[in-house]
């Protein structure tokens, strides 16, 4: 589903990403950890697409598209879902608005049907249902007053709702406590544990991966992918520390 | 202004006898408007050099932002066609006016309350030019007028018009007016509120070229209120002035709106509103989103006199940048003497927020798109005050729509 080859990134003229390679197939979940400043929320941000961050050399092709080559909502519209470790506040812009123009507007560069205002306010409800998140919270301007709590949850809710293939969640653990870290979990398995789907988990602790069990853990240290193995890397990594490892 | 007596005969003045509204309903409780009144009138310029030397000079520091130079040249569009009005009056019940070039067209019009009359512009620069046949609202005590819906059509060259409503003691009165079409609309509202009056007021500028300058002069009494909201949200320059006098005890003034400004264009306001009496409220929201070359520029001025005690002004004024090639000019004045007083008042410049943007875009949302959904929220602090659903409804499809043209 998608393959990351020798991916090199800068911001401000500064190389972050030093040739990574990656290969997700559909029905994976694959873990990235590794050290602050190692790179993770920047290849996030390259897969996403935010303005700012140069390639300089590799590819990434997704389903066999040249991602890189598509605007950040064209990736969107495409099914790549990036979940954002700090979600923004957007004043004056409600939950319910802002969601309904995102996936009228995927459906629209897809060349699908918009969905009813009826139609969307039921899958809305639904999806906010199941993340535990009261409906009136849909209604409030996008993430303002929202605690660090709510806000990842709500990344969940317009997971749910704009339903993508492929999901890069940045730190979507940070800031959670127990309870919210349990539904941020199941709302990661129910929505993207699918055969025909794949999600790339960025995370600095274990402790999501016992709610979210990833196929494939990954080190990344100084913009490259250092070690990879299975769920049981997470645990080494938490006992062991990040130092022997990634050297 | 020496040069008035050698002017020449207006071109768009309304001077036919319109009237059709029949009689007045008000009576005449309403005091005498505290600005004093012309001392000099006449019929406007041509335009050119007479309407040059007639204009304020930049070099004033109430017109450091103005465009007198495109009050000229808009006086010197030639005339055209009258565009439809009949797109352009919201789907509500209510008194309705048609005027064509400052001049009332009416078979198109429906006054009921509203009067035509001889009016006096005032002593304001520009107010004065308009002194002559205008529209006249007056209601009588603890009555309620029905909406009254103007739409000014310019088809090129200038045109004035003069309006007064009064509002005797606990009577209520809304007005919204939309200006389309092309030229200079130059236009005085002398407003008299008397105590407990309500007076709502909506104003769409929307044409697709040359100046439309407002002077609103109001005067507002014990327990009275006014809430008045100002969008520009076409491609002609704008200038609006307005004096505001807040001068019985327990009175509100709420006078607002947003400047949306693309290409090349000027739009400016310069409004003053002087507390005189006790426990006053008000409040001046103004949003100003400038594109392109173009340059909005908001200049509130809330002065509080030394008895307004208790007086609870709040002041905000804000600019977004849509291109570093825009300008906003902000100018917040608070002039207070009296000492137990609150003032709140905000005045920043920016440009859209680049996370926001890219967090809209990451869920599937174009740029423009983006852009236009932010900047949508920032233009709608300025309407939250329209209380009726249709009025607002109709501000807000015309910023979008002027977001459309602009990004």
């Amino acid at each position: 589903m998608l393959k990351i080859e020798n991916l090199h990134a800068e911001i401000d003229g500064k190389e972050i990403l030093k040739g990574l390679s990656l290969t997700v197939n559909a029905g994976e979940v694959h873990a990235i950890m590794g050290p602050n400043g190692a790179g993770k929320s920047t290849l996030g941000y390259v897969l996403g697409g935010r303005p700012g961050y140069e390639v300089t050399a590799g590819s990434v092709t997704f389903d066999g598209v040249d991602l890189l080559e598509l605007e950040a909502h064209e990736r969107a519209a495409a099914g790549v879902f990036l979940g954002f470790q700090y979600p923004v506040e957007i004043p004056g812009v409600s939950n319910v608005q802002f969601l309904r123009e995102a996936l009228n507007a995927q459906r629209a560069t897809r060349d699908e049907k918009p969905l009813s205002g009826g139609e969307f306010l039921k899958l809305a409800r639904g999806q906010a249902d199941l993340l535990g998140m009261d409906y009136d919270m849909l209604k409030r301007p996008v993430n303002v007053g929202f605690s660090g709590g709510e806000k990842k949850r709500n990344e969940m809710v317009q997971m749910g709702i704009v339903n993508p293939k492929f999901a890069i969640l940045d730190e979507t653990d940070s800031g959670l406590d127990i309870d919210a870290l349990r539904v941020v979990g199941d709302g990661i398995n129910r929505i993207m544990r699918a055969p025909d789907k794949a999600v790339l988990l960025i995370t600095h602790y274990q402790r999501l991966l016992d709610y979210v069990e990833p196929d494939f853990v990954h080190v990344l240290a100084d913009g490259r992918i250092v070690r990879s193995g299975g769920k049981e890397l997470a645990q080494q990594l938490e006992s062991e520390g990040y130092v022997g490892i990634a050297a | 202004m020496s040069s008035l007596s050698q002017i020449l005969p207006g071109t768009g003045r309304g001077t036919s006898e319109a009237g059709g509204g029949g009689a007045p309903l008000g009576v005449s409780s309403v005091e005498a408007p505290l600005h004093p009144a012309a001392t000099r009138r006449g019929p406007p310029p041509r335009a050119g050099e007479d309407l040059r030397a007639e204009l304020p000079s930049t070099r004033e520091e109430s017109w450091r932002w103005g465009d007198p130079a495109a009050i000229v040249a808009a006086a010197e569009l030639p005339r055209g066609v009258a565009s439809d009005a009949g797109e352009w009056f919201l789907d509500l019940p209510g008194a309705r006016a048609v005027f064509v070039d400052g001049v009332l067209d009416e078979a198109r019009s429906d006054l009921r309350h509203v009067a035509i009359a001889q009016i006096d512009g005032g002593a304001h620069v520009l107010g004065r030019r308009t002194t002559g046949t205008g529209w006249s609202i007056r209601v009588e005590a603890n009555a309620e007028a029905e909406l009254f819906q103007i739409v000014h059509i310019a088809t090129g060259g200038e045109n004035q018009l003069p309006a007064e409503i009064m509002l005797a003691d606990g009577a209520s009165a809304s007005v919204v007016e939309t200006y389309v079409g092309a030229g200079w609309s130059n236009r005085s509202t002398r407003m008299t509120l008397g105590k407990g009056a309500k007076l709502t007021r909506a104003v769409r500028l929307l044409q697709t070229d040359g100046f439309v300058s407002l002077r609103d002069e109001v005067d507002i009494h014990a327990g009275a209120s006014l809430i008045a909201t100002v969008l520009g949200a076409g491609d002609a320059g704008t200038r609006i002035d307005g004096s505001i006098i807040v001068s019985g005890d327990d009175a509100f003034a709420e006078y607002g709106g947003a400047l949306l400004t693309r290409n090349d264009q000027r739009q400016e306001c310069a409004v003053s509103v002087r507390h005189a009496a006790l426990n006053g409220q008000s409040k001046q929201i103004w949003r100003a989103v400038a594109a392109d070359k173009s340059t909005a520029s908001l200049a509130a001025r809330v002065e509080v006199a030394r008895d307004a005690q208790k007086t609870d002004g709040v002041q905000s004024l804000r600019g977004l940048l849509l291109q570093r090639t825009a300008t906003v000019n902000l100018k917040p004045e608070l002039e207070i003497f009296a000492d137990d007083v609150k003032c709140a008042h905000g005045a920043t410049v920016g440009e859209l927020d680049q996370r926001a943007l890219f967090y809209m875009q990451s869920r599937g949302i174009p740029h423009a798109k983006a852009q236009a959904l932010l900047t949508r929220a920032f233009v709608g602090d300025a309407f939250v005050q329209i209380a009726d659903e249709t009025v607002r409804e109709a501000f807000v499809a015309d910023a979008d729509a002027w977001l459309e043209r602009a990004l």
